[in-house]
């Protein structure tokens, strides 16, 4: 049996999304949590000085969504053929996109320009491809891609259950997205895994 | 053999890895270039409002490193297992953090404030991850990021760092040897060498 360890700090973050990937396949794997306070010492130890690392049997793996895609693939979640893969791939980098691309604005103390930002990303990027998802997914029956779900589709509930604590009516122009968001949530392994997970800001 | 059209402004940017991929493989491809001026009329047909787009049969992929990974695994330079394909996808997602971290400076209208933020980017970002892949070049021993062949990672790597070179000379490489020969390495393939010879000349 292969042997995982998911290393990344105490919060979800860009860690989530591997822990709700092995829990949603049901693999068993060592979830190495770490406060903030113990990263400058474990930084060095970490080939590319970042988390998530995934180590597999001794040998190490960074970059979060490479992560996601190697253990989707190992685990029947990554798309049938290359062409699925394909576009799984594609949508999972929509997901990305918010992420990275919302990230400075969040991090903007100036509270005018953050309102600003905030309105620009909106308008130019969130609720344009948001719709591109939804339309995909009325389209496509209920997932992104082929006929069960795939980590693209976890992706989705990782950063959505996530921004909607804040932004608790970000998905109301989206219905076919509430639904896929609360058929993750509503998965007996998910379920489990919440129900014990470490309450953390972020 | 499938028909391939990328769709992307005529730069390099987010679709050179994808057309250098192509053009080691010696693959065919309609390598479709559109200017700046063009772009909002084209907007709109894009499924995500964005480029670069792999038309493929008809069929169409966006996202850049969705497009380079999926003709890297068609064409045979993926790597040979699904770990190989996850540490080439490691480091092109390494080289998207760095062309996404260089934005702010690339974006800088002013001219004084836009060499002192393209600097501190050198500093801040590149230099330490430019040890890093040094040492991870040192370990796995065969000139290349990943295994023993070539593939799309080292030309991700090739493409961004020849880029650097290009704008702010070897210096940021001196203490990088191993990363030094691999980008001349790529540079000297065959394919690649023709490739950038005929390639249009672009800022970026």
């Amino acid at each position: 049996m292969t042997q995982y360890k998911l290393h990344y700090f105490n919060f979800r973050g860009l860690g989530e999304l591997a822990r709700l990937i092995f829990h949603y396949a049901g693999v068993a794997f060592e979830d190495v949590r770490f406060e903030r306070s113990e990263w400058p010492q474990l930084k060095a130890s970490m080939p590319f000085g970042q988390v998530p690392v995934l180590e597999v049997d001794g040998q190490f793996l960074s970059q979060s969504y490479a992560i996601a895609r190697y253990i989707s693939r190992k685990h029947g979640l990554a798309g049938q053929d290359d062409w699925e893969q394909a576009q799984v791939d594609m949508y999972a980098d929509c997901i990305k996109d918010f992420m990275i691309n919302g990230r400075p604005i969040y991090e903007e103390q100036d509270p005018e320009k953050q309102k600003t930002l905030m309105s620009q990303f909106m308008s130019e990027k969130m609720i344009p491809h948001m719709a591109v998802l939804e339309n995909q997914l009325a389209k496509n029956g209920g997932v992104l891609v082929g006929k069960d779900v795939t980590w693209a589709d976890i992706a989705c509930y990782a950063f959505f259950s996530y921004v909607s604590v804040k932004h608790p009516d970000i998905l109301k122009d989206c219905p076919n997205m509430s639904v896929l968001i609360n058929k993750i949530a509503s998965n007996d392994n998910i379920k489990k895994y919440l129900e014990t997970r470490p309450t953390t800001e972020i | 053999m499938p028909a391939y059209k990328l769709h992307y402004f005529n730069l390099r940017g987010r679709a050179e890895l994808a057309r250098l991929i192509l053009n080691q493989a010696g693959v065919e491809f309609e390598d479709i270039r559109f200017e700046r001026s063009e772009w909002p009329a084209l907007k709109a047909t894009m499924p995500f409002g964005q480029v670069p787009v792999l038309d493929v049969d008809g069929q169409i992929l966006a996202q850049s490193n969705t497009i380079s990974r999926y003709l890297a695994r068609k064409h045979g330079l993926a790597g040979k297992d699904e770990w190989e394909q996850a540490q080439a996808d490691m480091y092109a997602d390494n080289i998207n953090d760095l062309m996404t971290g260089m934005r702010p400076a690339f974006l800088e209208k002013d001219a004084e404030k836009q060499k002192e933020l393209y600097q501190k980017f050198l500093v801040d970002n590149v230099a330490p991850h430019v040890a890093i892949v040094e040492k991870q070049l040192e370990k796995n021993g065969s000139g290349h990021l990943v295994g023993t062949e070539l593939t799309w990672a080292d030309l991700a790597y090739y493409g961004y760092f020849a880029f650097l070179v290009e704008k702010y000379g070897e210096d940021f490489l001196k203490d990088a040897p191993q990363l030094k020969a691999l980008i001349a390495l790529v540079e000297a393939l065959p394919n690649i060498k023709k490739w950038v010879e005929s390639r249009p000349k672009t800022e970026i």
